[in-house]
């Protein structure tokens, strides 16, 4: 059960980087919120309730359901429904992204021949994940779309964390710090002037700053 | 009294946003800064503790005295600074309060004994900042505040994954105190911990403004007022330091020496190869100091990975460069309050103009670059040294050489500025007193420490290095 959920957050992550359509992006990284949800449900192992309580409301409430519908908003507002000319074309980002998966993978179960203390499904697809979210983050235009870039990374490294939950069940309630940055960056396309000049725009605009 | 340094700035930072006063604002920095220094004076008297997680050491006693030197120069030069500025209440208000909560957040930074905690404080030095860069309300100072904060964070994330992957390396712990760190060092799986430290090296040294993930650094060195410029390039980056330093130690303990100093050392060189590259044909002279702090901190890593006696070195150099470059930065802020501009070519005949800020330059330049009797080129001497110790010739040829070349370049665009005829120019007269003190005092503490280190600053310094 645990395998196909986590099978599952790996494949939202291929979907992504096949799709040029900003919608489907917030629906994948809405799946991947549900996906973390049942996670934290099943493999927490926490005798803290108020740890596990914590961390199915950030996982449900907040990844699952209030940041996607508040990116919903902002693609709709601002209509601004497709990636257009992407540094990459959806072919080879897929072939990337295969890639990353493929080295991930390759790396964790060879490590975990050597290495005790590791679980190398968790492991593998979080880093790639991890990495994946860098990828989209370099390779796409948009501002909105590499503060969803930075999301997806942030639930790679969620997913990481929480393959340790069982030893050290801090950590994964720190990674929720990283939430805040999310956060405001939402409120800075949302609020701010950001999102008047930027959020439709592309990276390009924020060139004038150089050497 | 760590109490203090931890919840005085938070109280401040909310009596400043619920009054609104432009006068409360200017009295609460300055007060605090003066209990600042105060309270770091006593603690390096007597070393203490408050609760498990904040403590002071002989390493970041160092760190805390810098820390408190330059945010009394800074807070003085905010005096005039503010005064001047006529930007509304709620702006200033804000600012304040950032400002405050800015240097509480290093100061946990600087005196937490626990990684996680450190990490936590890193990232509020991040949120606490951003505004304090944005705060000219600009074009330019939102790009260089967006860039900051994302590439920032993207480092903090990355920090975050070091942390895990080390975490899955303790095999009797699960804690994340340095002491028990370093305690349990040798029971760490070699295979999580080598894995885990490029990582925090890049997710930390972002932070750092170690090349190449040093895109955000020029920006918002340059686009933020001068005094925020100071404290970013004089403090911050000594307290993301911290974390590099802190975890290199337990890489040293782990008996994986080596493998930390390699990393160290190809970081510090590409660091100050990238700034001599665009050093040398700069247009702006405040994204030429921002380039001179990553050759700097590439210095530092440098003295980190030779060793030996570089770990004296860096210790110097990081106490010296902070000093320095927050007199650069704050003279910067008053050439730009004169000229309204940034661009090298549109400053002239400084030393026939205004010859207190000229001098001032000048007198930065030569600090900077370590030109003797300053104690940079203490601190470069012995880098040097040090490398000729380990018989690394080929690197201290490669150091030198670019060393030269950001010299330079700061020296060509310095003396561009300095000498020649005096232009119109298109901003205000001359400010106050304490927009010239501050400076005044960072370059006499300069001199006294590179003409003679007494005898309490060096076994201050040796104490430290002697913890890395």
């Amino acid at each position: 059960m645990i395998q196909i959920a986590i099978i599952l957050f790996g494949l939202t992550m291929l979907y992504v980087s096949v799709t040029s359509r900003l919608e489907s992006y917030v629906k994948a990284i809405a799946a991947q919120g549900a996906i973390l949800f049942f996670l934290v449900l099943l493999d927490y192992g926490t005798t803290n309730p108020g740890n596990l309580i914590f961390l199915s409301f950030e996982t449900l409430a907040v990844k699952a359901i209030a940041i996607p519908m508040f990116l919903m908003y902002v693609i709709r507002k601002n209509g601004i429904y497709r990636e257009v000319e992407p540094s990459v074309t959806n072919y080879s980002s897929l072939a990337i992204t295969t890639a990353i998966f493929a080295v991930g993978f390759y790396i964790s179960y060879w490590a975990a021949g050597t290495v005790s203390n590791m679980r190398p499904f968790y492991f593998g697809i979080s880093i790639s994940t991890i990495v994946t979210g860098l990828f989209i983050i370099i390779s796409r235009k948009k501002i909105i779309t590499h503060v969803m870039g930075y999301m997806m990374m942030e639930n790679g490294i969620f997913l990481l964390a929480l393959s340790i939950a069982r030893e050290m069940p801090f950590i994964v309630a720190l990674g929720v710090l990283l939430d805040i940055f999310i956060a405001v960056y939402l409120l800075g396309l949302f609020i701010n002037k950001v999102q008047d000049s930027y959020s439709d725009t592309h990276i390009d605009s924020l060139a004038k700053l150089k050497d | 009294m760590i109490e203090t340094l931890l919840f005085l700035p938070v109280i401040l930072a909310v009596l400043a946003l619920v009054m609104r006063n432009r006068t409360l604002n200017i009295i609460m920095t300055s007060a605090y800064a003066a209990v600042f220094m105060a309270v770091a004076v006593a603690l390096y008297r007597s070393h203490a503790a408050f609760t498990p997680y904040f403590r002071v050491d002989d390493l970041n006693i160092l760190f805390l005295l810098v820390l408190a030197a330059v945010f009394c120069g800074v807070a003085v030069f905010n005096i005039d600074y503010l005064k001047k500025n006529e930007a509304p209440a709620k702006s200033h208000a804000l600012f304040t309060a950032n400002l405050l909560i800015f240097i509480a957040s290093m100061t946990g930074v600087i005196l937490s004994t626990h990684l996680a905690l450190m990490w936590v404080f890193i990232e509020a030095t991040t949120l606490s900042s951003s505004y304090l860069i944005y705060f000219s309300h600009s074009d330019a100072s939102l790009e260089a505040t967006w860039k900051y904060l994302f590439i920032c964070s993207i480092g903090i994330a990355i920090a975050f994954v070091g942390m895990i992957i080390l975490s899955m390396g303790l095999n009797h712990s699960d804690s994340l105190f340095f002491d028990d760190l370093y305690a349990g060092a040798k029971n760490i799986s070699p295979f999580w911990l080598k894995l885990s430290f490029p990582i925090m090296l890049a997710g930390f040294g972002t932070k750092v403004g170690f090349a190449p993930m040093h895109a955000w650094l020029p920006d918002a060195h340059s686009e933020s007022p001068s005094p925020v410029s100071a404290l970013l390039s004089g403090t911050l980056l000594n307290a993301a330091l911290m974390g590099i330093v802190r975890v290199n130690r337990l890489m040293t303990l782990a008996g994986m020496k080596w493998y930390a100093e390699n990393l160290l050392l190809a970081i510090g060189f590409i660091s100050i190869f990238v700034s001599a590259v665009y050093i040398i044909s700069i247009k702006n002279y405040k994204r030429m100091l921002a380039y001179s702090s990553i050759e700097n901190m590439g210095i530092i890593a440098i003295c980190l990975g030779v060793g030996g006696a570089g770990m004296f070195a860096a210790m110097l150099h990081l106490a010296a460069h902070s000093i320095t470059k927050a007199a650069f930065f704050l003279t910067s802020g008053n050439i730009l309050h004169r000229f309204r501009s940034k661009n090298i070519d549109d400053v002239r005949g400084l030393l026939r103009s205004d010859p207190a800020t000229g001098w001032l330059w000048m007198l930065c330049f030569a600090g900077i670059v370590g030109i003797p009797p300053f104690p940079i080129f203490l601190s470069e001497f012995l880098a040097a040294k040090s490398m000729i110790d380990t018989g690394m010739i080929a690197q201290l040829i490669l150091f030198l050489l670019l060393l030269t070349i950001n010299m330079a370049g700061i020296g060509k665009a310095v003396l561009r500025m300095s000498f020649g005829a005096a232009v119109e120019a298109a901003g205000e007269p001359r400010g106050g007193l304490f927009s010239y003190l501050p400076q005044w005092v960072f370059i006499a503490l300069l001199l006294v420490m590179g003409v003679s280190l007494p005898g309490f600053v060096e076994e201050l310094l040796h104490k430290a290095a002697a913890m890395l």
